[in-house]
């Protein structure tokens, strides 16, 4: 009998370990709010096709407030979102493939001038830049530390096209823009991170928050 | 002078009745997710099993034996198992300059480390360098015809592990270098630290750089 309850607890004690670490695998989450299981089970069933194929891919964490570098499901690497905000939030529900990267200032190498050259380094990356995506979306990552005048003509960019964009629907009477946005606001050192890493056809996903 | 005020200030109503549609915090609200004042214990079941079934089917794909991870943007080098960190070392990683192709126009060669994952291809002992064409035209040497004029043993250390596409994990002649983007793409490693990984990866070990 007492050999009987050693072996239940035992598993018990394993499927509650294993309880946890399938837990963790979405942080932050409420197992006991529906919306968030069911936002978290979205993001699961979109990251297990990426994870599937050998390739790093993006996760921006809006309810853990994160962007995350991952590749088979394992987080490589962790950035700290400082704020967001989003228009057509509810829109964010597919897996999105990047573009192109930012832009990088790479010096030629002239054989002739004897070829040694100074190697692009984090501080090369922008602070501040805009990602577009197919499907279309756009991201627009800013750094409150970073270059002020950047940031502010930046930002000023992306209020004056939704401005537009949004006057456009008043006077034509149409439907409100279909392309979301999101804007990003993390440290100059994560906004470099983050462009140093990103690549071509990279895919991203975006776990939208459920909690007020 | 009025016209002008009056445009700058309807300008900024309209900024902040932008501001004010956009979604900052604020929660989704499709017309799949469910109200949160009435929860069906039988609907958060269901959802519960779903979810974890999900996660169980994630954590499937999370590599269990070692595996190398390659920060290119700080130059480390990490062998991890699980959570664990089994090596913690300093490496060198791509440039990200580029190189004229003679002759060809458009043709460039980019410096970079390639990211994504790869796996490790080939161990090898004693490598021997085979140099390809653009290590001669940085140097403002021309392309030898001969396959032996390509040849420069020890260069690479002691061990080499492929990932494919001619890029390597090796050692260094400069170990002074090590922490800084420098190299043609491939990654360098000091002696010790190279040893270590060659003993603990096989062929088949995830390499995920990023």
């Amino acid at each position: 009998m007492n050999f009987l309850r050693a072996i239940l607890s035992i598993l018990l004690s394993l499927a509650s370990v294993s309880w946890a670490a399938e837990q963790d695998v979405v942080p932050a989450l409420d197992t006991t709010d529906p919306a968030a299981l069911q936002e978290a089970s979205r993001i699961l069933e979109e990251e297990i096709k990426i994870a599937a194929r050998p390739q790093t891919y993006v996760l921006i964490d809006l309810e853990a407030k994160a962007i995350l570098i991952k590749s088979r499901g394992v987080e490589l690497h962790h950035l700290p979102i400082e704020s967001w905000s989003a228009s057509q939030l509810s829109q964010l529900a597919t897996a999105y493939r990047l573009r192109e990267r930012p832009p990088v200032n790479r010096r030629k190498i002239d054989p002739v001038a004897g070829g040694e050259q100074d190697p692009i380094s984090l501080a090369d990356m922008p602070t501040t830049y805009t990602l577009q995506f197919s499907p279309p979306l756009a991201i627009l990552v800013l750094s409150t530390d970073g270059n002020p005048w950047q940031w502010a003509i930046q930002r000023g960019r992306a209020y004056w096209h939704r401005l537009t964009s949004w006057c456009n629907t008043l006077w034509t009477g149409g439907s409100p823009p279909s392309s979301p946005s999101l804007h990003l606001t993390v440290s100059s050192d994560h906004a470099q991170s983050l462009a140093w890493t990103v690549t071509e056809g990279m895919p991203f996903l975006i776990r939208r928050t459920t909690t007020p | 002078m009025k016209r002008i005020f009056l445009s700058l200030w309807s300008g900024l109503i309209g900024l902040l009745l932008v501001t004010l549609v956009q979604s900052s915090g604020i929660p989704v609200s499709d017309a799949s997710t469910v109200p949160p004042t009435a929860v069906d214990p039988a609907l958060l079941h269901t959802l519960q099993v779903r979810y974890k079934m999900l996660a169980k089917k994630l954590t499937q794909l999370m590599p269990t034996q070692p595996y190398i991870l390659v920060d290119t943007a700080r130059n480390h080098l990490y062998i991890k198992r699980g959570d664990q960190v089994m090596l913690d070392a300093l490496a060198s990683t791509g440039s990200g300059t580029i190189l004229d192709k003679p002759g060809d126009s458009k043709g460039q060669w980019i410096f970079d480390t390639p990211r994504g994952e790869f796996t490790v291809q080939s161990r090898l002992t004693n490598p021997v360098w085979v140099k390809p064409d653009w290590a001669f035209i940085e140097e403002g040497l021309g392309v030898p015809k001969s396959q032996a004029d390509r040849l420069e043993p020890g260069v690479l250390g002691e061990y080499a592990l492929g990932f494919g596409k001619g890029y390597f994990i090796h050692g260094t002649l400069y170990p002074r270098l090590l922490g800084k983007n420098v190299t043609h793409g491939c990654i360098r490693l000091n002696d010790n630290d190279l040893k270590s990984v060659y003993r603990l990866v096989k062929v088949g070990t995830p390499i995920m750089i990023f």
